[in-house]
């Protein structure tokens, strides 16, 4: 196995007080150095709880009730702020999901990145302001010594994505967390703000965590997928073998949900839906949380929780996966 | 790294002199009638401190104050006055109007931009504390004296401090602004002024106080749950920082808004704490005009509190527009 970086074992993160109610119900991966790992799932499924957990950045209404989260081998102490404050953004970066909002609207835009390299690195305050406009450069924006200055009103919602990324990278993170990044953005700027986070990965080998709900975008960008549904790890599997031979069928049935013109035919022109819905995260059902939404689903899936299997790179927890490749 | 510069908004300083000057007039105009409703005049309270009721005094007093010309050319005189920055003469003060606000006028801003102060200090130091530790101890503690503070009546306070701090404990002086026989000088003056200050500063600013703690709470709880604040925190920003600095810049907007719209008040409020501490400030001139029938003196106050509120205003936009830089004067 190649070196991981990042190794989330076992969380388990609930409400507050209620260790019944799990949002995380004891999720295990990791991330290897300069790979991108895209987490998949619908809203709710725990993919955002699990990169708030990473950060230290849980909401107070929630907590961890067990599960290690290690960084370069060692554990994070993810309920320690003050201690959390130096992995921020200085090991790991995180991208959110609104740029519109994810800037204080009352500083120039180059101030907040500048603010994020006085906080962990002693510069001088020259050599931080030129490696703010070099930043600036590197995600592409335009004029940086002047755009540096502007208030986050004046910029569009890509360019201000731009900033967000040249912030999390400000002081060469190992990971970064890109939550949901480009979904707020206009189709032709989603591509380009993915590009502009592949080339940076090339160029600095930063390993990234993209969590989306959008298959396409894993299609083109991710090494490997990780697919969640209702707190649990459903699937896990290098991307190529994800999309041609998914095991588990919620993951089949998000990919027959995507539009794909070549296999539309095949399906009688028309998306076909996962019926049902999630069930709530304080339903103490026994059994495979998919179990009453799965077309396959016996007695022994709404009996007891699958294990996960593992065949080489590829994981699933379901007892009966499915089989056939596909289009 | 230069940061690039924002013109000043001279168009936007020019109107709003021109509106102000206008709001002015209309105030002074819709005072004077006002004023004029009320029953008696200087005339008639004159007459009856010198203890007479002789129809042909008063209205020998009345002639000599233009009180017996029509409303209408008594109006265009004082407003001709106002024009000229010439506010006339009180006939009950025996001095000229302009001499007797212009000597009260630094008693009533000393203890008006005290009150202020220790008001938004106050306010912003408080609320910050209770906006961070919501609903745990700090937060509960300050919230209830808050709520306290703001539902007790100002001069009640006053008297209740005189009664405690002066009277019983003898930190400080019951009312005055300075010890006169002391014949102070320079910093021992200065001093003894601030002494006195202490007490009427803190009654006028304590309602104004109350109310800014829970509007500084209210704003930063509502900053604290906006995205960027996550996203500052993801930064590795320590909470102080992120609180100061980013949060409250934002809450505070809404209170430099209302700090502006409380000049006025705290003019108002100045004629109650002015009474009750001996304060010799415009408030108590004004408050003494207003038994005197001393109408033109008492215009001139209103007046010129209404020049201190407009302006105050304007300053307050000013303002705004520095911390916000979003906003744009036109």
């Amino acid at each position: 196995m190649a070196n991981p970086i990042l190794q989330v074992e076992n969380l388990q993160i609930c409400v507050r007080k209620k260790p019944g109610v799990l949002i995380l119900r004891g999720v295990s991966f990791h991330v290897n150095a300069g790979e991108t790992l895209a987490i998949v799932g619908e809203s709710g499924c725990g993919k955002s709880m699990t990169s708030l957990a990473i950060m230290g950045l849980l909401p107070d209404a929630v907590e961890k009730l067990s599960g290690t989260i290690r960084f370069k081998g060692r554990e994070l102490p993810i309920a320690d702020n003050r201690a959390m404050r130096k992995v921020r953004a200085a090991e790991i970066g995180m991208v959110f999901q609104e740029p519109m909002a994810a800037l204080d609207p009352l500083y120039p835009v180059g101030k907040q990145v500048l603010e994020v390299i006085e906080e962990h690195e002693k510069l001088p305050r020259e050599m931080a302001w030129a490696r703010v406009i070099d930043l600036l450069t590197k995600v592409d924006l335009p004029n940086p010594e002047t755009l540096a200055w502007s208030y986050p009103h004046k910029l569009s919602g890509g360019q201000l994505q731009r900033v967000v990324i040249a912030m999390a990278l400000a002081c060469n993170p190992d990971v970064l967390i890109a939550d949901e990044p480009t979904t707020a953005l206009d189709v032709t700027v989603q591509a380009q703000i993915m590009r502009l986070l592949k080339r940076l990965q090339r160029d600095t080998g930063v390993a990234i965590v993209l969590i989306t709900h959008n298959l396409g975008l894993v299609a083109h960008t991710a090494d490997r997928v990780m697919v969640m549904y209702a707190g649990n790890k459903a699937e896990e599997a290098p991307t190529r073998d994800l999309f041609l031979s998914p095991r588990h069928p919620y993951t089949r049935g998000l990919l027959d949900a995507t539009p794909n013109p070549e296999r539309a035919s095949a399906q009688g022109g028309v998306l076909r839906e996962i019926p049902g819905t999630v069930p709530s995260i304080a339903d103490p059902m026994s059994g495979c949380r998919f179990a009453p939404r799965c077309g396959n689903a016996s007695e022994l899936c709404r009996a007891r929780f699958p294990e996960p299997t593992i065949e080489g790179a590829h994981g699933y927890a379901c007892h009966h996966p499915g089989t056939d490749a596909r289009v | 790294m230069k940061p690039i510069r924002r013109r000043f908004p001279w168009a936007f300083l020019a109107k709003r002199v021109a509106y102000g000057a206008l709001a002015m007039l209309v105030i002074a105009i819709i005072n004077f009638f006002l004023l004029k409703l009320a029953p008696g005049d200087a005339a008639e309270a004159l007459a009856g401190q010198a203890g007479t009721a002789d129809p042909v005094y008063i209205a020998q007093l009345r002639a000599q104050f233009g009180l017996d010309q029509p409303l209408l050319s008594q109006l265009w005189a004082f407003v001709v006055r106002l024009a000229t920055l010439d506010l006339g003469y009180s006939y009950v003060f025996n001095e000229r109007v302009s001499v007797l606000i212009f000597s009260r006028m630094p008693a009533t801003l000393m203890l008006m931009g005290a009150a202020i102060v220790i008001a938004v200090i106050g306010g912003i130091v408080f609320g910050v504390t209770a906006a961070r530790y919501a609903n745990r101890w700090p937060d509960r503690v300050i919230s209830f004296v808050a709520l306290l503070l703001y539902g007790t009546p100002p001069y009640w306070i006053g008297l209740m401090m005189i009664l405690i701090f002066a009277v019983t404990l003898g930190w400080t002086p019951t009312s005055g602004m300075e010890n006169v026989l002391a014949f102070n000088t320079g910093w021992d003056r200065v001093v003894d002024i601030a002494h006195h200050l202490i007490l009427p500063a803190l009654a006028q600013s304590i309602f104004y106080l109350a109310i800014y703690i829970r509007l500084v709470r209210a704003g930063m709880l509502e900053v604290l749950s906006l995205d960027f604040i996550r996203v500052a925190r993801a930064k590795g920003i320590s909470e102080r920082r992120l609180s100061y600095r980013h949060a409250l810049r934002n809450a505070v907007l809404p209170l430099v808004t209302v700090v502006g719209t409380n000049v006025g008040n705290f003019l108002g409020g100045a004629v109650l704490t002015e009474t009750v501490f001996s304060w010799p400030g415009v408030g108590r001139l004004m408050f003494d005009a207003m038994f005197q029938r001393d109408l033109n003196l008492l215009l001139s106050i209103l007046v010129l509190s209404s020049f201190f509120v407009i302006v105050a205003n304007l300053v307050v936009d000013l303002l705004y527009a520095i911390i916000n830089p979003t906003v744009e004067l036109k």
